[in-house]
Formats: C-alpha cells, sequence, structure tokens
C-alpha cells in the first residue's frame, strides 16, 4: 500500500522538511558563568559537540582562575602582592613581565594617563567597600607616585618597584588580560566560535557560527538601554565607565578612574569603548583615554592604526574615531 | 491531471501518513520559531544552581551566599534584586532585567541571575 508513486514522493518531501526544520540544533550554544576577578565572567560557545564545549569552557575559567592568582594585589603569594611588600627585587613569571611592558607602553603613549601604581589612592578612596571617603588634598599626595617614572624597574624578570609610592594595580589591564587567555584557551581547545565577557569586557574568537558578534555598548546613563552596537570577530571590545562603581557625596559622584596627576576620578568623560585587537590593550587604552579626556584621548586612538574608539564626553556628546563610524548602529 | 490519476492511487493509510507527517512538520517549524523570548530564570550560588522558574511565576526568593541572603524579586516577568549584604549594592542599582541572555550578579555574595530563553536582545554580549 506504501508502493504508491504520490505517497511515496510526499512522505519523502515531508520527511526532509522535517530534517530542514531542526537545522539550526546542529549548531548549539552553550553558556557558563563563574566569579573570578571580582566580577562576573560569561563565556559562550557555539560548536556541535556540546561536551567539547563544556570542556573548553571550564578550562577558560580555570585559565582566568590563575591569571587572578598571579595578578591580583589582594592575593596573598601573587606576584604583585609580593612586590608590593618589599622596596627589594622580586623574581616575577614572565607573563607579569609581559603584561607589565604593555602597560608601560600605554603609560608612555598617554603621557602617564594610564598607571599601574595607584593601588595607594585607590585603597584611600575605598569605593568598593562599605565606607568610602572623600580624600584630602594632603592624602592624596602622600600616596601620589611620581608620574614620569614606570611603575616597575625591570631587568629580565627581575622587578623591583621604581618607588616605594607605587602600589602595584594591574586591575586596568589585567581583566583584559584574562580575557586573552580564556580565548587563547578555547582556540587552543579547536573552538572557532566563542566569546569571553568579563564584567564588559569583551574578547570574541571567530563570529558566532555564521555571522558576526553583535556587541551592545551600554548608555552611560540610560540603565538598560543601549547607546550603539556593532559587529565583532576576533576582536575586542573594552568598556570604561564612570557609572557602575562609584559613590555619591553631597551630590557629587566619584567614581573609580582615578587620574594619576591628581589622584581624583577623572571628570572629562562618562564612558569610553575601545575595539583593539586584544582585550588587554583595549582595556589600558580605554582606561587612558577616559582620563585623557575626549579631544587628547581621541588623538592618543587615531595614532594607533589597530584601535578604534567610541567617546561620550562628561557633556554627553558622543566622538567616534574614524575608523568605527561606519561600523555603529546607532540607538 | 495526472496528479488527479496519482491521487486516485492512494488509500487511506497512505493518506493518514502523508497527514500525520505534515502536522509533526509543521509542530517542530512551530517549536523552533515561535518560543517566547526570556521565558526562564535561572538563579545560581556560587557554580551551583539555586533556583529555577518560569519568568511569568511570581516569586519572592532569599538566596543565601558567604555573606547573608540576597532578596530575588521576580514579578509581572521582570527580575530584580530587593536587598543584598553586599557593601556597594550595585547588584540592586542595575534594576530589572527581563530579555533572554540578561544578567544580574551580586559578586560579592557570589549570587548570579540569568534569564534563558530565545534570543531577543537583539545583540550577543553587552560592553559596559
Amino acid at each position: 500500500m506504501l508502493n504508491r508513486p504520490l505517497s511515496l514522493l510526499l512522505v519523502i518531501g515531508l520527511g526532509l522538511l522535517l530534517l530542514w526544520s531542526q537545522r539550526d540544533r546542529a549548531a548549539s550554544e552553550v553558556t557558563r558563568t563563574a566569579l573570578i576577578m571580582g566580577t562576573l565572567v560569561e563565556i559562550k560557545a557555539v560548536g556541535s559537540d556540546e561536551n567539547k564545549l563544556e570542556d573548553a569552557i571550564n578550562n577558560a575559567f580555570d585559565v582566568m582562575r590563575r591569571v587572578e592568582a598571579e595578578f591580583s594585589p589582594q592575593v596573598p603569594n601573587s606576584a604583585i602582592a609580593r612586590l608590593n611588600q618589599t622596596a627589594e627585587t622580586s623574581e616575577i613569571p614572565s607573563s607579569v613581565r609581559d603584561l607589565v611592558e604593555l602597560g608601560e607602553q600605554v603609560r608612555l603613549e598617554s603621557n602617564g594617563a594610564f598607571s599601574m601604581a595607584l593601588g595607594g589612592v585607590k585603597e584611600l578612596w575605598a569605593i568598593e567597600t562599605e565606607n568610602p571617603q572623600v580624600p584630602t588634598r594632603e592624602q592624596l599626595e602622600a600616596v601620589l607616585p611620581p608620574l614620569d617614572s614606570p611603575a616597575l624597574l625591570l631587568d629580565g624578570l627581575i622587578a623591583r618597584r621604581s618607588s616605594t609610592l607605587v602600589r602595584l594595580d594591574l586591575g586596568g589591564i589585567a581583566k583584559g588580560y584574562a580575557v586573552d587567555r580564556a580565548l587563547e584557551q578555547l582556540r587552543d581547545r579547536g573552538l572557532r566560535s566563542a566569546s569571553v565577557n568579563a564584567g564588559g569586557d569583551i574578547g570574541v574568537l571567530g563570529g558566532h557560527a555564521e555571522r558576526p558578534w553583535r556587541i551592545g555598548i551600554q548608555h552611560p546613563r540610560k540603565q538598560g538601554e543601549l547607546l550603539a552596537t556593532l559587529e565583532a570577530r576576533d576582536q575586542a571590545i573594552v568598556t570604561s565607565g564612570d557609572y557602575e562603581r562609584y559613590f555619591e557625596r553631597d551630590g557629587r559622584r566619584y567614581h573609580h578612574i582615578f587620574d594619576p596627576r591628581s589622584g581624583q576620578p577623572a571628570s572629562g568623560c562618562q564612558s569610553v569603548s575601545v575595539v583593539a585587537p586584544s582585550a588587554a590593550l583595549a582595556d589600558a587604552l580605554a582606561t587612558a583615554v577616559f582620563v585623557l579626556g575626549p579631544e587628547a584621548g581621541m588623538r592618543l586612538l587615531e595614532q594607533r592604526s589597530e584601535a578604534e574608539g567610541l567617546i561620550v564626553a562628561a557633556n554627553g556628546e558622543a566622538i567616534v574615531s574614524s575608523g568605527l563610524k561606519e561600523r555603529l548602529q546607532w540607538r | 491531471m495526472a496528479l488527479k490519476a496519482l491521487w486516485r492511487r492512494t488509500t487511506r493509510v497512505d493518506r493518514a501518513l502523508v497527514l500525520a507527517l505534515a502536522l509533526l512538520s509543521g509542530f517542530s517549524l512551530w517549536v523552533v520559531v515561535d518560543r517566547e523570548p526570556g521565558g526562564q530564570v535561572v538563579i545560581y550560588r556560587g557554580e551551583e544552581v539555586a533556583y529555577v522558574g518560569p519568568l511569568s511565576h511570581d516569586r519572592l526568593l532569599n538566596i543565601h551566599g558567604p555573606l547573608g541572603d540576597t532578596r530575588v524579586e521576580i514579578e509581572a516577568g521582570r527580575v530584580r534584586v530587593l536587598r543584598s549584604p553586599c557593601p556597594r549594592k550595585i547588584c540592586i542599582s542595575l534594576g530589572q532585567v527581563w530579555k533572554s541572555g540578561d544578567l544580574l550578579a551580586c559578586v560579592p555574595n557570589r549570587v548570579v541571575v540569568r534569564i534563558e530563553g530565545e534570543e531577543g536582545r537583539g545583540y550577543d554580549l553587552l560592553s559596559r
């Protein structure tokens, strides 16, 4: 009874339709979150083998935890904590040296706007504690490190602080570095499509399956709303803003991005988003540009052909670097 | 004409089989295409899942973390943190979430709230 030409054709046709309707399920997206480096980290991986994706994500999280153990000044035996505890030399891992060298490059290019030496300033403000305070000028001057010196003096893998006023804090670059290492791990595990988002510091590997990753940029003054979106493949996007870690006192907002020249929160921008080949570079540049303000910050970005940026100035005006103008979709 | 002739050659069983396959295909297409966005709330305490439930189900939840209880409200299809023992209350200031992929987190108390479901935000990742 099934040996009927019409029935056979229809059965085959409908069977194909059934298979076609399941086609998107061939590629799965696995998303996992973890709390690392004091922030929420979300890793997404796209592929057909979910077990492989899960393993790769778990390994990437482990890599990020190792970065935290190496770079956090709060972890007692980390390379950074050990350097902060002594005026003498100390041996450091090559990863610390490499990151410090990148940070020093950005410090020089930004005329000191980026600093890895502001741990003392950060402690004084205590912004992320229950009792933040507004320090006096005298208190700040007592902890401000010299502007024209690097944070660390390096001789191969031997390092020491350039001054006892230097309290190493790589918060402006280490999170981006962790994102880069996580992406490297995912790539080494054979993934071709993945993203790592560490509290807004984003790195993407490939695209999202066949299309680019779509990145939303938070509006600095409208919670829950986007300022713009852009598409990206194999890039990093980092945003520094004054709206997430701050406190208010006497009607004034004090946020966590300090100007190394004064020890005060920088006041030229509401937010800065930088697109660059690596999240560590994007992280450092976003901080430097925020401190420099819109004009000098944009000049810094335009000097670097591989980096682009979107700056929202203190008055709300948005300025975009030349290479990013065509890529942004405003909301 | 040829089709009519072919159709006349089918039996009742043939037609029932074709109809069953057509309905099954239609159903599977509907399931893939027509899922509601942001359908489920998943709350993590550290690495463990502490709660999973529909966004449409109003609830008040206390999630116990290392610092104490984080109170999470699910109401009218939206989720927010009402109270938390963290020092800066950033999780509370993040307000409400409801779209698939949205996240809230009290990092010091290790509580993460995630909205899961079909993609409904228009972007994959948020830089902030």
